[in-house]
């Protein structure tokens, strides 16, 4: 053994967990809490453009963002996001999960084509559906088009009551299957007793899925949607790309918000405040989730 | 040799002669033997939408000068090994100079230059940053006319820089040189030089010959005209043709372009002489109905389309006409990437409908004109650590030299010196094909009659990227009542911003 | 299992077909705008099936003439979308991150499912609560900091900050691939005199292999995708996939071939690695909370 495994053996004989978590601890406070603590200062302070430094301006910040009408409409567009598209990717992956859970033979290989999706760019997803979607040349909008759905007058990234829907669809198909992946997951270490016993009972599949399943995979469900739902919640690159946030301001996310004002209008510390809320927030409901779900680790 | 092959060999020559593995006569006796002269330096550069083209004057080298490279070599030596970093927006001259031209000034020189190419939003959020912090990330920095007015006080004024370091000057590298409206129009503000002029999109009139010959048209003069034919274009061939298009996307710059032009166009313009926004006064409602009208003869995905979808109606032949950046002419001419080459004309944008507000009636420097000018310069950032090696590199990349060559590689973007529109090089490229420069005597005569320049003011930036284009997006969602209310609103929105 | 009717198997199979068909389409049609002349990409009604295919924008981003094989290299200078080195950038960040990321998170991982102290449960709740933090009000400090020690524009410096995102997740799973392993065994063999990293050198890491693997595979997949940090911390030194494709939106247009070539250059050495460890990936991804 060479002499620098003898020392790490050495720390690492005992039993206390401290050398094992140290590097973890020491990454997180630096790229977190210094960041946190940061932006906690920040949001008290402003940039002055005409004397190019920041400057204190007490709760100002905290105080216009309840005035400000475009913070309110990214709140409500986060949230809807969230909401919206965390129950489809569940629902949805869970309804495929379930037509995927078989030994047949080529399953193997679908499962595998579906989780092509998560390997591409969240940005690059968000311009392959920006020319799908494009209302001239987009292989959607024509679709659409041909079944009637859209009368070619709607663009559907820039009409205010469907742009949202035009984001969503990016996020739900490059997300779904990470879903899926989680619920197959789920589904191939359930305990196969309790099928046997339903089947002796001529349950129907329904009932066998909302009496056995269902209950049996309700971790498993939490755990996706505690995951995915951090995720959404900070939803950024889709709007960045494909819509800049509009049109007006109906695909502003609150991250997107935040960017906005630190690198377009260097609003650093209104920035700072708006990802502050947005942390907040998130961290409120995921500890809630977290208590009402009994997730354990 | 198949037309790839060409561009191999090519590649290997031009990469041997630049590091001086060959020497220049053979590598010009190599070229001219294969008959890849002049012609075959252009295969060799990328355009957008993959298409490679080949300047007419094959039988003149697109050549550096000599000249030029034995300037920049000799003043460059204190400087060699120093890095340069740009960042800009993935323009014309900016392709022309990081795919083609750039080896020959780091051989000269001993520098090596970087260039980040990103999109115009992005480039801004770099620039402001690094102007913010003061952190002298970027040696020079790409300054869109919008941004002209916050960034004075950080870059170099090129009359100081020539007056201050004459051992460093060029010869023959005046400012006078560039075109006087466009030093006016993009690097102006207030009494400062935001750097020279180096890039110069232009709203121009291009519209298809044969669509209008079908139709019996003239080349529209002025703005109800061009609103009559575009509207008879669509009603007799829409949906499968529209008169005309347009770059409206919600929250982008281009719409706040695109109102302008109108706006302009109708006597209005965006503040008074009090610096308060006047877009919703009589003419800028004026405006605001005349752009409702002539929407409706667009195909209807432009307000979806920043230029890049604007383009592409008309490279497609969707759209008839367009009122837009002339650097999109070339590309139309490109028979591999579009549909219409040959069968664009290029014009004047029409008159205005209403006397165009001089100077003095406006605020912040704003000049009304139809033609909107979307220019950059090109400056030495102050927080640079090698200003004089970035002033060397900035008067090798404006010089006429550089920009003939610019120019002719670059497909056929708008020069910003003056002498450049008649350099022999640049007049062999009038005719029909890709990197054409037959549209130039139209942007030469747009610049210096009908050219409009946004308002310098430092809160520009977001307003034109984000407040106005936001709100008239809105309006076009159909989330105001009226023009008037969506002009009220912006108006109060950027009345605010201005005030603090 | 339930034993499947005839009928129910078809109708089965034909519905995961159709379904999993769907989520390949876009792919598809985004693959074969890779293989279009701009004129083919903007259609109406859109092309499809048939196209003449080119690889021109495979050229153009790789610097390479396919048509010449015997004599490859780089055009000069190279061009605005010359992309190769970028995705050299991508696999250095990407493969540097997910090394770090997984050897702390082993570590730690292990020491959470392994160890008991105080608060435990906090703690990994901590550590899943620093995933919260919104990228952005992440990257404005950390664009100071890079500046002020030199790390701005640096490999090491995207490779640090995408490990940590990458932590939380990786302490997670790591730590429940873990809990699979009995305790009993660690116990056996501390009996035997064997020390805690003795034990975990020799016996649990081998046995979680799979599932370092799985763990593996994701931090790079999450580091490959990522856009905000590389978006802010970079300049002209190194960018990664996600963010050079915005460099393909030109203000003549945007070369939607060229972008969609690099995408599917980039797509597939990640494919692959998720092909590789699909089943460990999978059984991981529960993140232990099937464990009563």
């Amino acid at each position: 053994m060479t002499l620098s495994s003898q020392g790490i053996k050495r720390i690492l004989t005992g039993d206390s967990a401290l050398p094992w978590l140290a590097p973890l601890l020491a990454m997180l406070v630096v790229f977190t809490i210094y960041p946190l603590i940061y932006n906690i200062w920040l949001s008290f302070h402003e940039y002055a453009p005409f004397r190019r430094r920041l400057e204190p301006v007490g709760t100002d910040n905290w105080q216009a963002l309840f005035s400000d009408e475009r913070f309110w409409d990214s709140l409500s567009v986060t949230f809807t996001y969230f909401g919206v598209v965390l129950i489809i990717q569940v629902v949805l992956g869970m309804a495929i999960a379930l037509l995927l859970d078989s030994e047949q033979k080529g399953f193997g290989v679908l499962r595998a084509l579906l989780t092509l999706t998560l390997v591409i760019p969240p940005a690059i997803t968000g311009m392959m559906f920006l020319l799908i979607e494009d209302p001239e040349f987009g292989v959607l909008t024509w679709l659409l088009e041909s079944l009637g759905i859209l009368d070619g007058t709607q663009p559907i990234l820039a009409t205010g009551s469907t742009a949202l829907m035009g984001v969503m669809l990016a996020d739900i198909w490059q997300w779904t299957p990470f879903m899926v992946l989680i619920f197959l997951a789920g589904l191939r270490s359930l305990p196969p007793e309790p099928y046997e016993a339903a089947m002796l009972d001529g349950a129907s599949s329904w009932q066998t899925f909302r009496r056995i399943t269902l209950p049996l995979m309700g971790k498993v469900i939490a755990v996706a949607v505690l995951i995915r739902g951090i995720d959404l919640f900070r939803i950024f690159d889709y709007m960045f790309v494909m819509t800049s946030g509009g049109p007006g301001t109906s695909t502003y996310t609150l991250s997107l918000y935040a960017w906005q004002q630190t690198f377009s209008f260097i609003k650093w510390g209104y920035g700072a405040t708006i990802s502050l809320v947005s942390l907040i927030l998130i961290l409120v409901i995921a500890n809630l989730f977290i208590w009402v779900a009994r997730v354990r680790w | 040799m198949r037309d790839s092959d060409r561009k191999r060999y090519l590649a290997k020559i031009v990469d041997d002669y630049v590091r001086r593995r060959i020497s220049r006569r053979q590598f010009l006796t190599t070229s001219a033997q294969l008959g890849l002269g002049a012609a075959a330096l252009g295969t060799g550069m990328s355009r957008p939408f993959g298409g490679l083209f080949t300047p007419a004057n094959a039988d003149e080298m697109l050549q550096p000068s000599q000249e030029v490279l034995d300037w920049v070599a000799d003043v460059s030596t204190p400087f060699r090994g120093t890095t340069l970093k740009l960042a800009t927006e993935s323009t014309p001259p900016s392709n022309a100079i990081n795919s083609q031209l750039k080896p020959y000034f780091e051989e000269a020189s001993g520098m090596t230059v970087e260039i980040e190419v990103l999109p115009l939003e992005q480039v801004l959020q770099k620039l402001t940053l690094d102007i913010a912090s003061q952190l002298g990330t970027y040696d020079l920095y790409y300054i869109d006319q919008s941004w002209a007015a916050f960034t004075s006080r950080d870059v170099f004024d090129p009359r100081e820089q020539l007056a201050d370091k004459p051992d460093l000057a060029m010869p023959d590298w005046r400012v006078e040189d560039f075109l006087p409206a466009l030093v006016d129009g993009i690097a102006r503000y207030e009494d400062r030089l935001v750097g020279v002029p180096y890039d110069i999109p232009i709203f121009i009139m291009m519209y298809r010959k044969d669509i209008w010959e079908e139709m019996g048209f003239e080349a529209p003069t002025e703005l109800e005209q061009y609103y009559q034919q575009a509207k008879a274009i669509t009603d007799a061939m829409g949906p499968e043709m529209y008169g005309a298009t347009g770059q409206m996307k919600s929250g982008h710059y281009s719409l706040e372009c695109d109102w302008t032009a109108w706006l302009w166009g109708h006597g209005g313009s965006i503040f008074n002489s009090d610096g308060k926004f006047s877009g919703n006064d009589e003419r800028g409602l004026e405006a605001m109905e005349y752009w409702r009208r002539l929407y409706q003869t667009m195909p209807p995905g432009v307000t979806g389309w920043t230029w890049d979808g604007q383009g592409q109606s008309i490279a497609q032949g969707v759209a008839a006409s367009m009122m837009s950046w002339g650097e999109f002419f070339p590309y139309f001419d490109d028979p591999n990437a579009t549909k219409v080459s040959g069968l664009m004309e290029a014009a004047r944008c029409p008159a205005p409908k209403n006397p165009l507000r001089t100077v003095e009636d406006t605020g912040f420097g704003e000049i009304p004109g139809v033609g909107h000018q979307g220019g950059s310069s090109l400056a030495v950032s102050q927080n640079s650590k090698n200003p004089d090696a970035a002033w060397i590199f900035m008067q090798w990349a404006t010089c006429h030299d550089t920009q003939v060559l610019i120019t002719a590689l670059g497909g056929g973007t708008g020069p910003t010196r003056t002498a450049v529109y008649d350099d022999p090089r640049i007049l062999a490229n009038r005719r029909v094909g890709p990197g054409t420069t037959r549209h130039l005597n139209v942007v030469r005569d747009t610049i210096a009659m009908d050219m409009g320049s946004e308002p310098d003011l430092p809160e520009w930036a977001e307003l034109a990227n984000d407040t106005i284009p936001v709100r008239l997006g809105k309006y076009f969602a159909g989330d105001y009542g009226s023009a008037k209310e969506a002009m009220d609103d912006i108006a109060q929105a950027a009345d605010k911003i201005v005030s603090g | 299992m339930i034993v499947e009717s005839q009928a129910r198997r078809m109708t089965r199979t034909l519905a995961a077909y159709m379904v999993v068909a769907l989520f390949v389409f876009p792919l598809y049609f985004w693959a074969t705008t890779a293989f279009k002349n701009a004129k083919d990409i903007f259609n109406t009604p859109p092309t499809v099936w048939v196209f003449e295919p080119t690889l021109r924008n495979f050229e153009e981003v790789f610097g390479i003439s396919l048509g010449f094989f015997r004599q490859q290299e780089v055009l000069p200078g190279g061009g605005n979308f010359f992309m190769a080195p970028r995705l050299w950038d991508s696999i250095v960040v990407a493969l540097g991150s997910t090394l770090l990321s997984v050897i702390v998170a082993t570590l730690a991982g292990y020491s959470l499912s392994r160890m008991d102290f105080r608060f435990r449960h906090l703690f990994v709740g901590w550590v899943l609560s620093t995933r919260m933090m919104p990228p952005v009000a992440v990257a404005i400090p950390m664009f100071f900091i890079y500046k002020d020690i030199g790390l701005l524009d640096t490999y090491t410096g995207i490779i640090l900050i995408h490990a940590v995102m990458n932590l939380p997740l990786a302490v997670l799973l790591l730590k429940s691939f873990f809990d699979d392993i009995p305790r009993d065994i660690d116990e056996c063999a501390m009996i035997d005199g064997a020390s805690r990293w003795i034990i975990f050198r020799r016996i649990v890491l081998p046995m979680a292999r799979g599932g370092v693997a799985a763990t593996a595979v994701l931090c790079f997949i999450f580091s490959w995708t990522e856009f905000i940090f590389v978006l802010t911390l970079t300049q002209t030194g190194l960018k990664t996939v996600p963010v050079v494709s915005s460099s393909f939106v030109t203000s003549t247009g945007t070369a939607w071939g060229n972008m969609a070539a690099l995408g599917v250059a980039a797509t597939a050495p990640a494919f692959l690695f998720i092909l590789l460890v699909q089943k460990q990936l999978v059984r991981g991804l529960t993140l232990g909370s099937l464990k009563e």
